[in-house]
């Protein structure tokens, strides 16, 4: 199973626009990229700039509304996402539980969702996603 | 220029109810748009919180709480990959997703390589393009 590991750094809600990583974290968390890939559980990996450079859009009746970040009402916000292949949740939490984060950090595991987890009148509607997941590359 | 496109938790997506085939009809159309523009790299749904787990960093402490998160307003409920040129044509492009129902979705930049300065040694990048080749071969194999 899948499983995406959400990272949740302190006070990124407010990092201004440009803000780069901690050089020394960077080092830590490339070593603990490696031991994710040399277990061969490793799939997937980004890091994501601050939210005072994203936008929001929300959706109302149909119309959607555009909001530019930094969102004052956030008091956590998605730094950067692992996604593994493990064989448990217990597994994904240990290899959560590795990760270089400082103090009062958060790592949110959560499962994502399989073609064989929908009932089969959604799976009909899914048909050739799986596909579209993997067809474009960069 | 990639963006990670998120879509938002809501009472529903946390109650694990299933979207209507109207919706998953209007998604699959959306999302093979964008696939044919070249945009999409890859999406994904994630179960409910109830599901999943959060682990909290103090020193060597860690605290593990099961879901559910009652903070349902920030919690991620499915995201896409997106190659685009602009966020603007990032926020083009979810202006047309088929969603009504107060739906919030985040567009948020990824780090790419350039971004970077001087602190990413010439060793680091190395590293770090090797496991970007090795990860690929890890979905191949799924």
């Amino acid at each position: 199973m899948r499983f995406m590991m959400l990272v949740i750094p302190k006070g990124y809600e407010s990092a201004g626009p440009g803000t780069t990583p901690d050089p020394e974290l960077v080092k830590k968390m490339m070593k603990y990229n490696e031991s994710l890939q040399k277990a061969g559980v490793l799939l997937a990996l980004d890091g994501l700039h601050p939210p005072s450079m994203g936008a929001r859009v929300t959706f109302s009746a149909g119309k959607p509304k555009v909001t530019d970040g930094p969102f004052a009402e956030a008091k956590e916000v998605v730094g950067g996402y692992w996604m593994i292949q493990v064989k448990s949740k217990a597994e994904a939490v240990e290899w959560a539980s590795r990760a270089p984060m400082g103090d009062n950090e958060i790592v949110e595991v959560r499962q994502v969702q399989e073609f064989g987890d929908f009932p089969p009148e959604i799976q009909k509607s899914l048909e050739g996603f799986s596909e579209m997941q993997n067809a474009p590359k960069k | 220029m990639r963006f990670l496109v998120i879509v938002k938790a809501s009472k529903d997506s946390e109650a694990g109810k299933m979207p209507s085939t109207e919706l998953l009809t209007a998604m699959g159309k959306y999302n093979e748009e964008l696939v044919k523009a070249g945009v999409m790299l890859a999406g994904e749904g994630l179960a409910p919180s109830s599901k999943g787990a959060r682990v909290k960093f103090d020193g060597a402490k860690r605290t593990v709480t099961d879901g559910p998160f009652a903070e349902t307003k920030e919690l991620v409920a499915g995201y896409w990959v997106w190659k685009v040129k602009s966020k603007q044509e990032a926020v083009d492009w979810l202006k047309r997703a088929p969603f009504d129902g107060g739906e919030e979705v985040e567009i948020r930049q990824i780090f790419e390589m350039e971004d970077f300065g001087q602190e990413m040694t010439p060793e680091l990048r190395k590293q770090e393009a090797s496991q970007m080749k090795r990860a690929e071969e890890n979905r191949k194999q799924k």
